[in-house]
Formats: structure tokens, C-alpha cells, sequence
């Protein structure tokens, strides 16, 4: 009964509602609670369903008292969360594969990037990457830029932005993860499992 | 066989829950403002009254966002009475605008069900001897 109502206080605080309204709506909860209680009664007597969500009760309740003040997280709607976090892995996956671009292109002998138009603006200039010299091929008499992989150690600054590129990507992906994971565990879906158990 | 027939009846009878989760929802605010007109109560002496007059069920949710509503929508007066060896309680009560509304609510409840008793064919049944 009290991790109830603990719940409750938890999700009043996340929605900025006064301590002294808090503290009043948890009282009236907790005085209603132990009375049923000593009837004989159970949390589903005096609260219905929502004694099986704690923070969706507590959000409805204050939402209609008319006492949510500014929350202390974020809480944009739900549809926006997924649309933040689905923005935040394509942008992880791109990078992850920029980095596996760089890993793949290290490994590579050659790579070929442009035709003719692109070998004029650049006359005699190529990318030196860290592995040995080798040149493209050039098909209908078009000769590409040769990237040289060079055989040194140091690497081109593109490979550095590739690579921290990559690296970012991989805690984007990461972030993208864990938050996903979290909402699938909020309250909202886990009540709706809950319901999808009870119909079955 | 008999599993398809006791899914088909058990989806049935949640279906038929939910509706009359959804029936109550609507009108549960009447419902406490009829009971507040017994006297001033408090949240789960209101459940109770509810219980005493056949409302067993408080459906979906619970009456504290809808009492939450009330308040807010100044239909009902609160004020905190000290408990007999117990916390204060917050006693609710029908303000003049609350009284105004059951009055309008009962009113559009009558017509509403009135509708429905007909569209269901009920009216009919009804004035058959």
C-alpha cells in the first residue's frame, strides 16, 4: 500500500505538483487505503484498475485537479519520444556506418570517388589514407581520382571525422536503446500487458 | 472446440465489461453528486454509497480524478474534518453550482436513456401487457 502511494508522491514530484497539494492528495489516498484495508478490503476496492498503475492514476488525478505545474523531466508526447529516438539511431546507424566505411576502407586496396570533372578541379591531389598505393580502374577511358592509401601511419583527417563520427554513432545507437527500452517498460504499455493478460 | 467457445465467451463478456466500464465513465460524476447529496463524504465513503445503491464496479480508473475534476470545476465544496482517532479526512460537498449540474445531468441522463431505450426497442417492450 505504501509503495503505492510512494509511487504516487514520485510521479507528483515528475509533474511539478506543489508539495502541500502532494502531500494532502497522499494523505486522503493513504487514510482511504488503510480503511479498506481494516474492512477487509483490497486496493482494487477503492481504487478499481488503477491500483495496478500507480503513476497513470497519479497523473489522472492531479491532471484534473488542475495541479501539474512544470515537470522536472522532459515529457513530450509520446509519438514525439519515438520520433526523437528513431531520429537519434538513423543518425547512430549512419555514423556506424561511416565508421564501418572507414574500417572497410582501410582494409580495401583502392577507392574510386569521381570521374573525369572532379579529377580537373583537383589536378595531381589524392587522399592518402594509410595503406599501400593502389589505382582504380578507369571504364571508358574516364580515369577516377586514385585514392592513394598511403603505407604511413597517420591518418587522413577525413579518417579521423570518419572514425569520431563512428564513435558517436555507436553512443547515439546506444542511447537510442536504453530509451527505447525504458518507455517499453513505462507504466502505460506495462498496464496495457497487464490488460492483454487479464483478456486472455 | 470447446476452447474456441469458452475464447469466444470470455472476449464476449470483456467486451461487454469494457462497455459498461465506458457507460459508467460518462456518468460517474452524477453519480457522485447524487451521492454527495446524502450528506458531505469523503473518497472512500463515496465509493461506498456507490456500493450501498448497486454500483459495485468503479470501472476503468477510480472517483479521485473525477472528485479531482469536480473541485476544480468548483461543482463541490471541500473542507478537512479531523477523524475519530484517525487523519483528517477531506469532506466533499455539493456546492450550488454542483446541485445545479445534477439537476441538468439527471435531466440529460433521462433523455439520453430514453433514446437508447428506444433505438434498443425497450419503449416497446415496455408498453406490451
Amino acid at each position: 500500500m505504501s509503495e503505492f502511494v510512494d509511487e504516487c508522491r514520485r510521479e507528483w514530484h515528475r509533474l511539478g505538483v506543489a508539495d502541500p497539494i502532494a502531500n494532502e492528495m497522499a494523505a486522503d489516498l493513504t487514510a482511504d487505503l488503510e480503511e479498506a484495508e481494516a474492512e477487509g478490503g483490497s486496493p482494487e476496492d477503492v481504487l478499481g484498475n488503477s491500483a495496478f498503475d500507480p503513476r497513470r492514476f497519479a497523473a489522472a488525478w492531479a491532471t484534473s485537479r488542475g495541479v501539474v505545474g512544470t515537470p522536472t523531466t522532459c515529457c513530450l508526447p509520446h509519438w514525439r519520444k519515438h520520433v526523437v529516438v528513431a531520429t537519434i539511431a538513423c543518425v547512430g546507424a549512419l555514423a556506424l556506418l561511416a565508421g564501418l566505411v572507414l574500417v572497410s576502407g582501410r582494409s580495401s586496396r583502392s577507392v574510386g570517388i569521381a570521374r573525369q570533372f572532379f579529377a580537373g578541379q583537383f589536378p595531381n591531389r589524392s587522399l592518402r589514407l594509410g595503406m599501400p598505393r593502389m589505382v582504380f580502374p578507369s571504364p571508358s577511358n574516364l580515369p577516377f581520382i586514385r585514392v592513394q592509401i598511403a603505407s604511413a601511419n597517420v591518418f587522413h583527417p577525413l579518417a579521423w571525422i570518419l572514425l569520431i563520427v563512428g564513435m558517436v554513432g555507436i553512443v547515439c545507437f546506444a542511447c537510442a536503446v536504453l530509451c527505447w527500452s525504458r518507455w517499453f517498460r513505462s507504466p502505460r504499455l506495462s498496464r496495457r500487458h497487464h490488460e492483454s493478460s487479464n483478456a486472455r | 472446440m470447446r476452447n474456441k467457445i469458452a475464447d469466444g465467451t470470455m472476449r464476449c463478456m470483456g467486451q461487454l465489461e469494457g462497455r459498461r466500464s465506458q457507460l459508467l465513465r460518462g456518468v460517474l460524476d452524477l453519480c457522485l453528486l447524487a451521492v454527495m447529496g446524502d450528506g458531505p463524504a469523503y473518497g472512500y465513503e463515496m465509493t461506498k454509497r456507490l456500493r450501498a445503491r448497486g454500483l459495485s464496479i468503479v470501472g476503468e480508473g477510480s472517483i479521485y480524478p473525477v472528485l479531482g475534476r469536480l473541485e476544480r470545476d468548483q461543482l463541490v465544496e471541500t473542507k478537512r474534518v479531523a477523524g475519530n482517532g484517525g487523519p483528517p479526512r477531506k469532506y466533499y460537498n455539493l456546492s450550488v453550482e454542483g446541485q445545479r449540474a445534477l439537476e441538468n445531468g439527471v435531466n440529460e441522463w433521462k433523455s439520453a436513456r430514453d433514446a437508447v431505450d428506444g433505438a434498443l426497442g425497450l419503449g416497446e417492450v415496455e408498453v406490451r401487457p
